[in-house]
């Protein structure tokens, strides 16, 4: 009974930081039809930056995202003016190509200025837990979840409760009634952009302290962070929670029930099962334009 | 296909996981370029057989010729290895040369590719001639370039590749430099396990491993051998590459409570496991894990100094190791790159061309025959410790233990190469 617990216990744990590290993924994907697949490599690097920020300096690695929030919201934007804007109005699979280039060009970057060597930041609590009885819950992981709850209520309070966010909210559903109505089309969209980038702050500073990483782990986590969105909707904040606490639980209950050699893959046969008979996710929604294609 | 073989036999796994993962998406892209170089290969692959010059000392250079991987997927265990036999070389011929005559390297670059490497050592046989060869990096090269020697009739000693399909064609001129295959690296291991009493011996234990060709036979075999010995396994499971979540796994293990854990750690996975075990408040009485450790500062680093402690692991080669010739390596190491510690790949390769002259030198010529044969018939020292081959070319050796004590690695096992003396059993709880 112990072992069920707290093999629920780590699933939705494990699940809440996922869920911190693809919102920002399908915030991109549901205003603006981009798939950032450079997502995760925005993670390893915010993780990059939050371990010398943390070597260095001696701040705190969570207590970094303060920090690295605003530059990643600061990259975001740059990006998207310089880089993103090219592509608007094309198929998302354009975005696909384009955003992974951007992410090899950021493993490169690191690989040439952090080396291709494995990095962790191991504050005190690290590897320490809270317990409850004889349930333990990983202080690191605890801190992540509570993150992925208010980044996600953060997110879901702008886009809903906000000027800002109701404009990128618009001009995603009508682009020209958006700009009748005086929302510049190309500022809003790298605003959404760069508010999709900046979760990568808090959620890349939870990753440094959780797993040892190296410019090259992106590849892992984007795969993971795809999954999360198309099995929670693409483009639905709470589906991407949802999507990842499914994950986290699969993931855990697997391992500990069934096979280790499952508990990575038994996630895509639960997004195979769900596309089978929901096609556009647990929380999408079906537009048109789907229906159509 | 070819990734079963694509590791080196003790890889540096923080290196090359990178590559590993890089290649999956690069796959398409190698198998063009693949596929123009091979017909490019085709086309020079008939040659005449027969050994190199056999004339011992006529005052002429010896011509040693080697492909290595110096850009690509390898090129880190690539540079290395040319750096150990730069080394070597420049070592033997400070002391006057092979039977008299000064060492030339011809060092090629293959590109981490399997057509290439075949190519090369084509042309560094049968057009160049050289006097003798020595291996490349990874089984994925060394298992096409020991056919090219082998259909030469030159030895072909290996400084890596110890994947078991290496030594299943049963070729005659094949030699692998390192001390013992991957199902026999965890032997030193058992040993010291049966050195202890009956009542001191680990009574059950675990064995997770990664789903990795250089991990699962060692703790497969480790497995296997303890249970003849009587020790119960409790748990045993197989985990894939891209695991990165270690706290169901240590959950587990905390309930079934394992006197012993044996992991088959790659690098993360060994980081992960010692994280959760902490975090979910179980300490096993030893914990032993494959290459993990062996990534001196990256591993401390990662766990936390203070939990290295009485962390058990194998490996072919220490910089503190007493083998005879260990410690003039690495100060000439040291000294021609920037004060660096060499890399086992370095080691290993410096190794194999100890190999190669001490078979000239009891042979007393460069005939590939006697050079073969002689190998067949003889203990080599190294610096990774004694040295000898079955008919197949597989080492007979041993692995050296080492363990973690007081954030320090020291040799504990076997007996003449150990540094300490002391082993820290039962492990200390986590700090």
């Amino acid at each position: 009974m112990t072992e069920l617990l707290q093999a629920v216990i780590l699933g939705l744990l494990i699940g809440g930081v996922y869920a911190l590290m693809a919102s920002g993924l399908t915030l991109v994907f549901g205003v603006m039809n981009i798939i950032n697949v450079a997502q995760g490599a925005f993670l390893i690097f915010v993780a990059m930056v939050t371990w010398w920020l943390w070597k260095h300096t001696g701040i705190d690695p969570i207590l970094a995202s303060v920090i690295t929030t605003p530059m990643m919201f600061g990259l975001g934007w740059v990006l998207y003016r310089t880089v993103i804007v090219r592509i608007r109005g094309s198929s998302p699979s354009m975005s696909v190509l384009l955003t992974f280039g951007l992410a090899l060009t950021i493993e490169g970057v690191l690989n040439l200025t952090a080396g291709n060597k494995f990095k962790s930041a191991t504050p005190s609590y690290f590897e320490e837990s809270f317990r409850v009885g004889s349930i333990a819950l990983p202080k690191a992981q605890v801190y992540g979840f509570v993150a992925a709850i208010l980044v996600l209520g953060a997110l879901y309070v702008v886009l809903t409760r906000t000027w800002t966010g109701r404009a990128i909210r618009a001009s995603a559903q009508n682009p020209s009634g958006a700009a009748l109505v005086g929302v510049g089309a190309t500022s809003t969209a790298a605003l959404a952009f760069a508010l999709g980038a900046s979760t990568s702050g808090v959620g890349g500073s939870i990753l440094s302290v959780l797993y040892p990483f190296f410019p090259a782990s992106h590849y892992d986590w984007i795969s993971r962070l795809l999954g999360i969105i198309v099995l929670g909707g693409m483009g639905s904040l709470p589906g991407a929670l949802v999507g990842a606490l499914v994950l986290g639980l699969a993931e855990t209950l697997t391992a500990t029930y069934g096979s280790l050699r499952w508990a990575t893959l038994v996630f895509y046969v639960v997004i195979l099962a769900v596309l089978l008979f929901r096609p556009q996710g647990l929380f999408g929604t079906r537009l048109r334009e789907d229906a159509v294609a | 296909m070819t990734d079963q073989m694509s590791h080196p036999a003790s890889p540096e796994p923080a290196r090359l996981r990178p590559t590993r993962r890089a290649r999956r998406w690069s796959a398409l892209v190698v198998t063009g370029v693949a596929g123009a170089l091979l017909l490019a290969a085709c086309g020079g692959s008939e040659s005449p057989s027969g050994g190199g010059s056999t004339s011992a000392s006529n005052g002429k250079p010896v011509t040693i010729g080697i492909s290595l991987p110096l850009t690509g997927d390898f090129s880190q265990p690539g540079g290395e290895a040319k750096r150990g036999y730069q080394v070597w070389a420049g070592m033997v011929n400070a002391k006057g040369g092979l039977l008299g005559r000064k060492i030339t390297l011809k060092i090629v670059d293959d590109a981490s590719n399997q057509d290439t490497v075949v190519a090369d050592y084509t042309k560094l046989i049968t057009q160049d001639k050289v006097d003798l060869v020595m291996g490349t990096f990874s089984s994925l090269l060394n298992f096409p370039a020991s056919a090219v020697a082998e259909k030469n009739g030159y030895a072909f000693v290996e400084p890596a590749g110890g994947a078991p399909k290496m030594f299943a064609r049963g070729f005659k001129y094949l030699f692998f430099a390192q001390p013992a295959t991957a199902p026999h690296q965890a032997d030193v291991f058992v040993d010291y396990i049966k050195s202890l009493s009956a009542s001191d011996r680990p009574k059950t234990a675990a064995y997770p491993t990664q789903d990795d060709p250089f991990t699962r036979p060692v703790i497969e075999s480790m497995q296997k051998q303890l249970e003849a010995l009587g020790v119960k396994t409790v748990f045993s499971g197989v985990y894939p590459a891209d695991t990165t979540n270690f706290q169901t796994i240590a959950n587990t293990l905390k309930n079934k409570k394992p006197d012993l854990i044996a992991q088959g750690a790659v690098f993360e996975d060994g980081v992960g496991l010692v994280r959760s075990l902490k975090q979910l408040g179980y300490t096993p009485k030893a914990l032993f894990q494959t290459s993990a450790p062996s990534n001196a500062g990256q591993y401390s680093d990662g766990i936390g100094a203070a939990n290295t402690e009485g962390v058990f692991y194998t490996v072919s080669w220490n910089e503190q190791a007493k083998t005879p010739l260990n410690p003039e390596f690495v100060a000439a190491y040291a000294k021609a790159y920037k004060a660096a510690v060499p890399a086992e790949d370095a080691a290993d390769a410096f190794a194999a061309a100890q190999v190669v002259q001490a078979a000239v030198e009891g042979t007393k010529s460069f005939d590939q025959t006697k050079i073969k044969d002689w190998l067949h018939s003889n203990t080599v020292q190294t610096i990774l410790g004694p040295l000898s081959w079955s008919a197949k070319g597989e080492p007979q050796g041993d692995f050296i233990l080492a363990q973690w004590q007081s954030g320090k690695v020291q040799v504990v096992g076997p007996k003449n190469a150990a540094t300490s003396t002391s082993v820290v059993y039962p492990k200390p709880p986590w700090s």
